[in-house]
């Protein structure tokens, strides 16, 4: 299910986290502080509102619950820590009382915790026997593991020290002792790793965006060296599928979109702009460093002058081009730039200073200075004449004193011309900002500013806080369906905190240490133990961490709308695997059968079967959402893809282990479909299915058509025992676990 | 968490691998791992008023007193100040800091406007009660006499968070909760299982205020979330049909044994929620494919009737098809239908920072005609004896000006209506202050709103609820008793 709890608020939608201390909100924040202190060691009946304020009484306002004395103490800390400057926080109040006795009832506020009785209310105190209980309880908690790291995601990233964990099979991979740390800390089982079929469709879909085949699951189940896994997802990092899987993602990320308008007329983005769209798959293939990639996006035609491919990146400022406003261009390119490989809502300063994070209003507009002097243009390519038969795209610096000013409250009406604003980036990331001219001999005009090419090396240095963090939480949620920090885009404030900040870190500073190699962390984290466990719950991890926050199993996760229509065709033999050319008519998504990322992806320019199945939105997609509605149910069954599919696939595997022994024919099915083997009760079921359906095909006198004229464009088999087999391929193709990655 | 076996009861199906009976719960089939839990059984807690929910929402925050809650104090002491009004007061009450959860110094935005801003619109009294609304709503004036208005509602989060706030009950800063309808489609059984129960019409939420969330289900499950269902006759339904060269008893019998092989699947992973709702949606969906497409026939209807919905006019012709689509939908046994006027990829339609009056003449113009047919057409079938018809926005808006000739988002104090479904007709209840500004009379937090829904149709807001969730208190809400009738 979607969790995009996080709101991009800015400009009129502000909201700013200052909690009042109104006695009707503070409570939920405190005892959210109470738990995630205490943990697992704080009985369940003390999460409740008794342990600081008196039992509701009739009369009084339940807004304004008086407190107990426990809580009157607390309270009173408040005010004395804050004269004395001192953290007043609730659980520096709470450890700062924790061996009196506010109640007096001869119990430690401790040890009352600890054993489930309230330490505002003398009258209830633990037994002597619990006090024992509650003394043993206290010393663990004393003793246990702190976590003590501290997040700070604007200050440069710091490798911190690996975890040690006891347990060896967690020991190997760095991923798994900051997970096992965890684990131990949350008092969670982590599941054992999964059946290796569900692994290898897994690691499969992952990578490269495809299910294996039979001979492929075979080969695997097959391979008993200790590293059979590991070269499999060598192989598939290898496969220039891997490209186009990857690429998907960043295309996400990065707003891709091809042209939108009205008719003929161009006003979103531009016309051949799927050539950025090939640089992206090509140079993930190529494994080019991020930190490369992030700086030819941005500035290619400055750092790389005369390289016709490499400007193709820029495609990524390319993309924000807007017909009608130039603001709207830039404010976008401000937005996306800043959310894309900063994690940062710079977007929120457009009309007043940032009110989470240290932004200032003019910092805004200094980071728009950068792109002031930008201009589109398409460059020609040798041996095309005509550039709207085909060009490139691309972002060159036209005019290079083009002013920028400071919109009185964001609006462009209001313009405050008495003072230029001067390109820069936020002061509080650090790092240093150094403009250099670049000379373009030969070009025109024949300098180009720099400013881009210095954000982009600002960006990519590695003192930058946020760009390996920010592209490491990207890759994260991609493999595990969770980012670490959940707010993909805001890494601010007003962002949510991360489940393993040390983690983050950790992989951040991997990452830099090898050269931004994206294909490096991909093969760290698949074959990380985290990665290969097993989805299926244990009732007491479930109980303690139902939304699966810290790992303890394997999410289960829907197949993205491009990985549903690919798979369709690819288990059927059909998918054509013709890399990268210009954008193809999103009408012909159900004819055609290349992968879904080359087809038109603009705004009312969308393949509708993609859209029924959450395709990236075509303004900002940081995360893709899920849903399951019964159109998507309509769009397996009734598209005339997935019928054309399932006719074809049961034609070949018929041919392939023949029809005289149909559980031989079941098994072949779901091998190639689900990429496991079917259970008995399933082979059960459909022999059964394959039988009755074949005496009920025969039997046309029983049968009505349904509605409409015929959509397939493979007509259904004559013979009523291989129609039967195309109902059964295409049930299996209609499975649950045909859209779900396990 | 779900067990093996109530996974199977759940979806009727036994150990042997042979259906038991077609959605046991509904009969009563208690979980019997977790005996202190009751699961909804799909029946009433008690004796239902209102069979169906049709939820409006206005998207960015409708102006109150322009609406529902006229101020002639506005036009008195227009230009002034509020501290030069007798009603200073409003300036020191602790509303201003308690009704707040955030508290934004500086913002341009969600400010306190000093400086009154006079009524944009007339208004005048209207109906046998006399309950006097703004000129902008002259067709929703003919049904005052079935309106409950409420003109004393409060919010915590004075920008638009508000709006996913108003469905689930809670801060957006304390992230995603199941919405209104999610509760409604958990606790209530279907009245027709041919279409979904919990329908969503008009453009969602955008991504900044709410996004999908807005009609989202979240912990009870992707199976309870709102389908949006797109109002275009033309196309009322993508891949409706396999065409002529499947047989339906072909088809039928490939549903039937996915059906089991899914729940063969549900054995090995009981606690798969994702799984649960994907087999409610492929049985959904069979029976959708006849039966969704009639929905939006709308030549079926008389002249009259697409008349008075402003079929024939442009500026109600795509929202007057919405509100004929949500009749329809009631008519067939749809349990919840949420509508979404206004939404605009951003803080919506509604946010009139500036020209509010052209901004609300023109969206009232909108909306005010169908919404005011849908009221008129209900009653003239009977239906609306069993429909509550719930009118909504985030929040209200400021009664000082912003800018020259704008309000801006205000919490503490703006109005809803309610109508039909047995609440009684032609009564406000509650009220702001002089200036509109604070609900000082009967205040209502919006889970008052989804407690008097959910009272209507026969739950009891506490009983709904799932182990290890906790709800809070402010959740809950208590019914609107006053408005009962």
């Amino acid at each position: 299910m979607s969790r995009r709890t996080h709101l991009g608020f800015c400009a009129v939608l502000i909201v700013l986290p200052v909690l009042l201390p109104t006695g009707l909100h503070a409570k939920p924040a405190h005892k959210k502080a109470l738990i995630e202190f205490f943990g697992p060691a704080l009985p369940k009946n003390l999460h409740d509102c008794h342990t600081c304020h008196l039992p509701s009484q009739p009369g009084i306002d339940e807004g304004a619950k008086p407190h107990n004395v426990f809580g009157a103490r607390l309270a009173a800390l408040r005010k004395q820590f804050r004269k004395d400057g001192k953290n007043s926080d609730l659980i520096s109040r709470l450890e700062a009382i924790a061996e009196e006795d506010s109640d007096g009832d001869g119990a430690s506020n401790y040890l009352e915790l600890l054993s489930g009785h309230c330490p505002g209310d003398p009258k209830d105190k633990p037994t002597a026997a619990e006090q024992t209980t509650a003394h043993q309880k206290l010393a663990d908690f004393r003793a246990r593991p702190r976590e003590a790291y501290a997040w700070r995601p604007f200050e440069p990233v710091k490798r911190p020290a690996v975890p040690k964990v006891e347990q060896v099979e967690w020991q190997c991979n760095p991923i798994d002792a900051f997970l096992a740390a965890e684990h131990k800390r949350q008092g969670l089982q982590p599941q054992p790793e999964a059946p290796k079929p569900i692994l290898l469709r897994r690691v499969y879909l992952d990578l490269i965006g495809l299910p294996p085949t039979a001979e492929e699951l075979h080969a695997f189940l097959d391979d008993h060296s200790p590293h059979a896994y590991e070269k499999v997802v060598d192989r598939l990092l290898a496969s220039p599928r891997y490209g186009e899987r990857w690429g998907r993602h960043w295309m996400d990320v990065w707003r891709y979109a091809d042209w939108a308008g009205y008719g003929a007329e161009v006003r979103d983005s531009q016309p051949h702009i799927w050539h950025w769209r090939d640089w992206i798959i090509e140079s993930l293939n190529a494994d080019k460093g991020y930190d490369r990639m992030v700086q030819e996006m941005l500035a290619a035609d400055e750092l790389a002058p005369g390289d016709v491919n490499a400007v193709r990146a820029t495609g990524f400022l390319v993309r924000n081009w807007y017909k009608f406003n130039r603001n709207v261009w830039m404010e976008r390119t401000v937005e996306h730039t800043a959310k894309a490989f900063l994690g940062i809502t710079l977007n929120c300063a457009r009309c007043h200073d940032h009110f989470f994070d240290p932004f200032t209003q003019k910092e805004f507009y200094a980071f728009r200075a950068i792109f002031e002097p930008e201009e589109i243009r398409t460059e020609r390519i040798p041996g095309i004449a005509d550039v709207k038969q085909d060009g490139i795209p691309r972002i060159y610096d036209a005019k290079a004193d083009a002013p920028t000013y400071l919109f009185h409250r964001g609006d462009e009406r209001n313009p405050d011309k008495s003072k230029v604003i001067s390109p820069a980036v936020p002061a509080a990331l650090g790092g240093s900002f150094e403009i250099k001219p670049v000379a373009l001999p030969g070009a025109k005009p024949a300098m180009s500013t720099g400013r881009r090419l210095a954000l982009a090396r600002w960006i990519t240095d590695r003192n930058n806080p946020l760009a390996a963090r920010v592209a490491m939480n990207h890759i994260w949620l991609r493999h595990f369906g969770t980012g670490i920090v959940p707010t993909e885009f805001d890494f601010g404030r007003n962002g949510k905190p991360p489940s393993h900040p040390a983690l983050l870190d950790w992989l951040a500073a991997e990452f830099m240490a090898h050269g931004w190699s994206m294909k490096y962390m991909h093969r760290l984290i698949v074959t990380s133990r985290a990665y290969r466990l097993d989805s299926h719950a244990n009732p007491d991890s479930l109980a303690r961490d139902r939304d699966n926050r810290y790992l303890w199993r394997m999410n289960t996760r829907r197949m993205e709308a491009e990985v549903v229509r690919d798979s369709l065709l690819y288990v059927a033999g059909q998918l054509d695997l013709t890399m990268g050319g210009p954008d193809i008519d999103q009408h012909h998504g159900l004819t055609s059968r290349r992968r879904s990322l080359y087809f038109r992806h603009a705004a009312e320019k969308q393949m509708e079967f993609l859209t029924l199945f959450d395709a990236a939105s075509v303004t900002e997609c940081y995360r893709r959402n899920v849903s399951i509605v019964p159109q998507q149910a309509l769009a397996l069954a009734n598209s005339s893809l997935a019928l054309e599919q399932s006719r074809l696939l049961a034609r070949s595997l018929a041919q392939k282990v023949g029809t005289s022994d149909a559980a031989n024919f079941v098994k072949a099915g779901f091998e190639q479909v689900l990429s496991r083997p079917p259970t008995a009760e399933e082979t059960a079921a459909c022999v059964q299915f394959l039988r009755e359906q074949t005496a009920l095909l025969a039997n046309g006198q029983k049968l009505t058509a349904s509605i409409g004229a015929p959509i397939s464009r493979v007509p259904a088999a004559a013979n009523p025992a291989q129609r039967a087999r195309e109902n059964l391929i295409h049930v299996l193709m209609n499975h649950n676990d045909f859209v779900t990655i396990r | 968490m779900y067990s093996r076996r109530s996974f199977l009861a759940d979806l009727g199906m036994g150990f042997t691998g042979l259906a038991l009976a077609a959605m046991l719960h509904r009969d009563g089939v208690v979980r019997a791992e977790d005996p202190s839990w009751p699961p909804p059984d799909g029946k009433p807690h008690f004796a239902p008023k209102a069979k169906s929910v049709i939820w409006f929402f206005m998207v960015g925050g409708v102006s109150h007193m322009e609406s529902f809650d006229p101020k002639p104090a506005l036009n008195k002491y227009a230009g002034k100040t509020i501290a030069e009004t007798p009603y200073k007061d409003a300036l020191s009450k602790s509303f201003l800091k308690d009704n707040l959860r955030i508290v934004v110094p500086n913002d341009a935005n969600g400010k306190i406007r000093p400086k009154l801003y006079p009524l944009q619109v007339g208004y005048r009294k209207r109906g046998q009660s006399g309950i006097a609304i703004s000129d902008w709503w002259p067709h929703l004036g003919e049904c005052i006499d079935d309106l409950a208005i409420v003109r004393s509602m409060w919010t915590t989060d004075n920008n638009h968070g508000a709006q996913l706030q108003y469905h689930t009950g809670r801060h957006n800063l304390e992230g995603v909760f199941p919405t209104i309808g999610a509760w409604v489609h958990y606790g209530l059984g279907s009245l027709n299982e041919n279409l979904p129960q919990f329908v969503v019409l008009g453009t969602p939420l955008a991504d900044c205020c709410a996004g999908v969330n807005g009609h989202g289900a979240d912990y009870l499950g992707p199976e309870h979330q709102g389908v949006l269902l797109k109002v275009d006759p033309k196309n009322p339904l993508l891949f409706a049909s396999p065409g002529a060269d499947k047989f339906r008893e072909e088809q039928q019998a490939e549903f039937d044994l996915l059906g089991r092989l899914n729940r063969l699947s549900g054995i090995e992973y009981p606690d798969d929620a994702s799984l649960r709702a994907r087999i409610k949606s492929y049985e959904l969906a069979f029976r959708m494919q006849s039966s969704l497409p009639e929905v939006f026939q709308f030549e079926r209807e008389t002249e009259a009737t697409r008349r008075l919905y402003g079929l024939d006019q442009p500026a109600t012709h795509h929202f007057g098809q919405v509100c004929l689509a949500a009749r329809r939908l009631v008519e067939r046994g749809v349990r919840f239908i949420q509508i979404f006027h206004g939404s605009n990829g951003g803080a919506g339609a509604w946010d009139a920072h500036s020209k509010l009056r052209a901004n609300h003449s023109s969206l009232c113009r909108q909306v005010d005609q169908p919404i005011a047919a849908l009221l008129k057409d209900l009653k003239r079938r009977g239906l609306l004896e069993e429909t509550l018809v719930c009118w909504g926005t985030e929040f209200g808006r400021t009664p000082g000006a912003q800018g020259g000739d704008g309000r801006d988002h205000h919490p503490f104090g703006f109005s809803v209506w309610l109508a039909g479904g047995g609440i009684k007709g032609g009564i406000a209840h509650g009220a702001t202050d002089e200036l509109g500004f604070h609900a000082v009379e009967d205040r209502h937090y919006i889970t008052d709103i989804h407690a008097t829904v959910l009272h209507q149709l026969g739950l009891d807001s506490r009983r709904l609820n799932v182990p290890g969730r906790k709800r809070l208190e402010i959740e809950y809400g208590k019914p609107i008793r006053d408005i009962l009738a």
